[in-house]
């Protein structure tokens, strides 16, 4: 729908209101983070100032030598909570988030720096999620209520209802404990070495593009080593969803009266099911695909940690236990950013698709 | 099919074959060390935790450093020698101390090192002094005050807030000329450099001085008085100085950088990874390291520290007690054990705030407590019967501990294996409850909230065993064990709505003085949170002994000094000391060389070990 050379007079309509669309969407967005930052900064303002302090004396042993009281008074926590809110949302309003006592640096850099790693990881496990997904979906409308059908069923239905921490040990322990080829963290310690000297230059933060694009094929498999691992796991977990409406999406259109024409006419079966059936069921599936790769940011929180990946699913959940008050807030709006710009994309790229949508 | 199955066979084990062998030393020079968490703070008179002060001390130095395995012997470091009384570098009857400072040293960015720096570092820090911080060891040893805002307000008369605001502003230039005079009176002239040597003025005698200064204590670590000045750290001027006291812990430039004179550099602290990188100091003035390379990463999970341990990626893992079995097996890892001085006890609430949740009713009706409950000295006791020590050290900490008479731990002054200890014994503490309230809280029963914070499975078990025992001695007993977030029981304890904790205390210098004034002084750390009650008990019959005791220089008066302190808390059952933990160190077998002190922050001695299958 955005193509500038299209066909004038029918696109132009949908064109003006398609921008429209995104704009009215995007003005909006300001005031739907505002909104989510007042009701969290509430919820944390519930608690005392004594509890809050935690996020500055973070175990018993950091309690000797500190002066309780006077670290209260230091960092404002018995201020009224408009105040408080106040002081938070002024600084925001000049770019500054804050100090994050849980990634130890201003929130804005620890999140930026951490984002790359999660994106990467998010990016990697969706491929082989939709291919799986959706293929594995078809293959088993194709094979309705035959062996072949139940058999990926019941594969897909053990890795929905595996909780993710346990699928992850199991594939820490044997795919690295017992084999030794997927190891935690993000690169090897020699890997490491080049990528953190001055002749490497970062470009995204992601270290396989990085690495692709400083040519150093050497660190770009390094690096893929370390990311099959919690890719596998996120798969094996999370591609069940996508089969199960894939198939069910396929099973409809195959009952399809154009299905049956097309097969009347006499159609090669492949050209059926690839060209007529397969690529009406997608449609759903898209949008479903969109959300997916939208959750799997959050749902990357365990495997990160499992697998000793700093990203920022496990900062988030760190500052949360600390009640680190500015990082959770900046986490947050992030998160809230990165939705509503998700949700966004999904929805045009679902116009993009579905020409019906297209010519409203 | 049968052919597909075979190269589908044979590539497995081709795949298996290129694998490396694992006895082979992985990563030769560098040493992977994988932790929980990361430093707090690199600034050395912030930081007061072990994460931060392993890397403080290997990157600093101080004047002088402990001898080998000892917590009192000492050997010089950036001083030539150990002041004694003998060799005339303690004098004035131990008020005064000497410390020639050692020639040709090099700070990492390539500074000479002069008496100038080691006078600057410690008035920095002592100006400093930020609330959360480990300064107040020298305070108190050099001063006799607990804070620098303590000091001032009581030299000028005018509380410290009065003076100046949050940002480190004067709120009146009256007050300019007053701290710049608290400055030239009381600081600068106890710190001094005299030709070659620095000399301190205390301003009484203070018998751990010497351990406060020595090399793990990262409040004395010598800085570079240019770099700090350029940093942007207190200038080394008297107009002023109050600008650079007590900044938030991120807006001191040491937070992330290091520049020391010590056998390591700082390479990078990665926040990101929770990972800290130290090379060798090539030019280090003393012997060099053997390994090129020290990584100490946190690894929050235990199940990945554990794998890469076995895989040999990692050197030496944390491992927390209740998975060391799961290690002692894997072929190429050993375990070593050492102790370190820290005390696990557990203390009473003897006026516990009114509006605690956690006595019930708050009257002696059977449905609660009254909030001076633990003011009474038979249930002080009767608890301290009611509680299986040697069951609890044998199963719970595997073994790996040991029972102490008082909160003193075993090797330091003052500790006495003799001494009495309360015997588990359920018939005297029935006979304990049934003389405590007047027979009152016999009849009518009681009940109360322990609460421990949960994730320390080693306290929940002991509120557990507690309240077993206890309950089993009469039905009207009834003790409940709630586990509560951190968050949630530091506001409770704060409050003074605990109506008895456990806590632990890891020594911040060896001597008797660190635990008896922490637990037992009505000024203490937790003397604090032992209620009113508890403080007025203390100025009468504890404080004065305490105070005399650490002025005495002569270690057998001072040892009868602290029996008879940890008599009185024994009679008065003022606490049940728990146990002394024994740590233990699990690490490849190719590690040689290594080390265990028990004042040492971090795990291993980098400077001294090598690995060698």
């Amino acid at each position: 729908m955005l193509e500038p050379h299209g066909d004038c007079s029918p696109h132009g309509v949908s064109l003006t209101l398609m921008i429209f669309y995104i704009l009215r969407r995007l003005l909006f967005l300001p005031l739907t983070l505002f909104g989510i930052s007042l009701l969290l900064f509430l919820m944390i303002g519930l608690l005392g100032p004594y509890q809050r302090l935690a996020t500055f004396i973070n175990s018993p042993e950091r309690l000797k030598g500190a002066d309780v009281d006077k670290l209260v008074e230091l960092y404002g926590l018995n201020d009224p909570l408009i105040i408080q809110y106040g002081r938070w949302l002024k600084n925001v309003l000049r770019g500054n988030l804050g100090w994050s006592y849980v990634g130890k640096e201003p929130v804005l850099s620890a999140i930026l720096k951490r984002f790359p790693y999660t994106l990467e990881l998010t990016l990697f496990a969706a491929i082989p999620i939709i291919f799986l997904g959706t293929s594995l979906g078809v293959l088993a409308a194709l094979n309705h209520n035959r062996p072949l059908d139940h058999g990926l069923r019941i594969f897909a239905v053990v890795g929905w209802s595996f909780p993710d921490f346990v699928f992850g040990l199991f594939v820490l322990m044997i795919f690295y404990g017992t084999l030794g080829w997927f190891p935690p963290g993000n690169l090897s310690v020699w890997a490491e070495e080049i990528v953190k000297s001055p002749y490497f230059r970062n470009f995204t933060g992601m270290l396989t593009l990085d690495a692709l694009l400083n040519g150093r094929l050497d660190v770009f498999l390094d690096a893929l080593r370390h990311l099959a691992g919690p890719v596998l796991t996120l798969t094996y977990v999370e591609f069940a969803f996508l089969l199960r409406i894939t198939r069910s999406s396929m099973l409809e259109v195959l009952r399809k009266e154009y299905v049956r024409t097309a097969r009347a006419k006499g159609l090669d079966e492949r050209v059926v099911i690839h060209k007529h059936a397969k690529r009406n069921a997608l449609i759903p599936v898209a949008t479903v695909s969109g959300q997916t790769v939208i959750g799997l940011l959050a749902g990357t929180v365990i495997v990160e940690t499992i697998f000793n990946r700093t990203g920022l699913g496990s900062f988030i959940a760190l500052a949360s236990q600390q009640l680190d008050y500015a990082s959770i807030m900046g986490g947050t709006l992030f998160f809230g950013l990165i939705l509503v710009i998700g949700n966004l994309c999904v929805d045009l790229s679902y116009a993009l698709i579905d020409p019906r949508v297209r010519l409203e | 099919m049968k052919r597909f199955l075979v190269i589908l066979g044979c590539v497995f084990f081709a795949l298996l074959s290129v694998l490396p062998a694992f006895a082979e030393v992985k990563n030769p020079d560098t040493y992977i060390y994988l932790s929980i968490g990361e430093p707090d703070t690199l600034d050395p008179h912030y930081a007061y935790d072990t994460a931060s002060g392993e890397v403080i001390s290997f990157v600093y130095e101080n004047l002088i450093a402990y001898k080998g395995e000892s917590v009192t012997e000492f050997v010089p470091r950036l001083a030539t020698e150990v002041p004694t009384v003998d060799n005339g570098l303690i004098r004035d009857e131990g008020k005064t101390y000497v410390f020639p400072i050692r020639k040709g040293v090099k700070f990492h960015n390539g500074n000479e090192l002069t008496p100038e720096d080691v006078e600057y570092s410690f008035e920095r820090g002592i100006l400093f002094d930020p609330y959360a911080g480990p300064m107040w060891m020298l305070i108190e040893a050099l001063f006799g005050y607990e804070t620098l805002e303590d000091f001032v307000a009581d030299k000028v008369g005018v509380p410290w807030s009065e003076m100046v605001d949050e940002e480190g502003n004067l709120k009146s230039e009256e007050y300019r000329q007053k701290l710049i005079d608290f400055y030239n009176t009381y600081i600068d002239p106890v710190i001094e450099v005299e030709g070659d040597n620095v000399v301190f003025h205390l301003s009484r005698p203070f018998a751990p001085f010497l351990s406060i200064l020595a090399q793990n204590s990262s409040w004395s670590a010598i800085l570079d008085k240019e770099t700090c000045i350029s940093l942007g750290l207190w200038d080394g001027q008297a107009d002023g100085w109050w600008k650079y006291h007590n900044w938030k812990k991120e807006k001191s430039p040491l937070y992330e950088k290091a520049i020391g004179t010590g056998p390591f550099k700082l390479l990078e602290w990665d926040r990101t990874q929770q990972k800290v990188v130290l090379v060798r100091n090539d030019e280090y003035w003393g012997e060099q390291p053997k390994l090129a390379k020290v990584i100490i990463w946190g690894v929050d999970e235990w199940s990945t520290r554990r794998s890469m341990l076995e895989a040999g990626d990692a050197d030496q893992i944390y491992t927390p007690l209740q998975y060391l079995d799961q290690v002692k097996g894997i072929p190429g890892v050993v375990v070593r054990e050492g102790s370190r001085l820290t005390i696990t006890a557990l203390h009473f609430n003897w006026t516990v705030a009114k509006d605690s949740k956690y006595l019930g009713s708050g009257k002696l009706d059977g449905e609660g407590i009254p909030p001076d409950f633990f003011s009474d000295v038979h249930v002080r006791k009767a608890f301290s019967y009611a509680f299986d020590y040697d069951t609890f050290i044998a199963q719970v900490l595997k073994g790996y501990g040991y029972r102490v008479p008082s909160v003193i731990p075993r090797g330091l002054l003052g500790f006495n294996e003799s001494l009495p200890m309360y015997p588990f014994d359920l018939e005297k503490a029935k006979e304990e409850f049934q003389k405590a309230w007047n027979g009152e809280l016999w009849e009518k029963g009681f009940k109360l909230t322990l609460l421990y914070n949960t994730g320390n499975e080693a306290r929940q078990t002991a509120c557990e065993m507690l309240k077993e025992n206890i309950e089993s001695l009469n039905p009207k007993f009834r003790i409940e064990v709630q586990g509560v977030q951190w968050p949630t029981y530091l506001d409770a304890y704060r409050q003074g709505q605990l109506p008895a904790f456990i806590i632990g205390w890891l020594a911040d210098y060896p001597d008797p003085h660190n635990f008896i004034f922490t637990y037992y002084h009505s000024n203490g750390v937790y003397g604090t949170s032992q209620g009113e009650a508890f403080r007025k008990f203390a100025e009468e019959n504890l404080n004065a002994l305490i105070e005399k005791a650490i002025e005495e220089t002569d270690p057998t008066r001072r040892q009868a000094m602290y029996e008879e302190i940890q008599k009185i808390a024994y009679e008065n059952a003022l606490g049940m000391p728990l146990y002394q933990p024994e740590e233990v160190y699990v690490m490849r077998s190719w590690v040689k060389g290594w080390m265990f002190n028990p004042m040492r922050p971090g795990e291993a001695n980098y400077d001294g070990i090598w690995k060698e299958e």
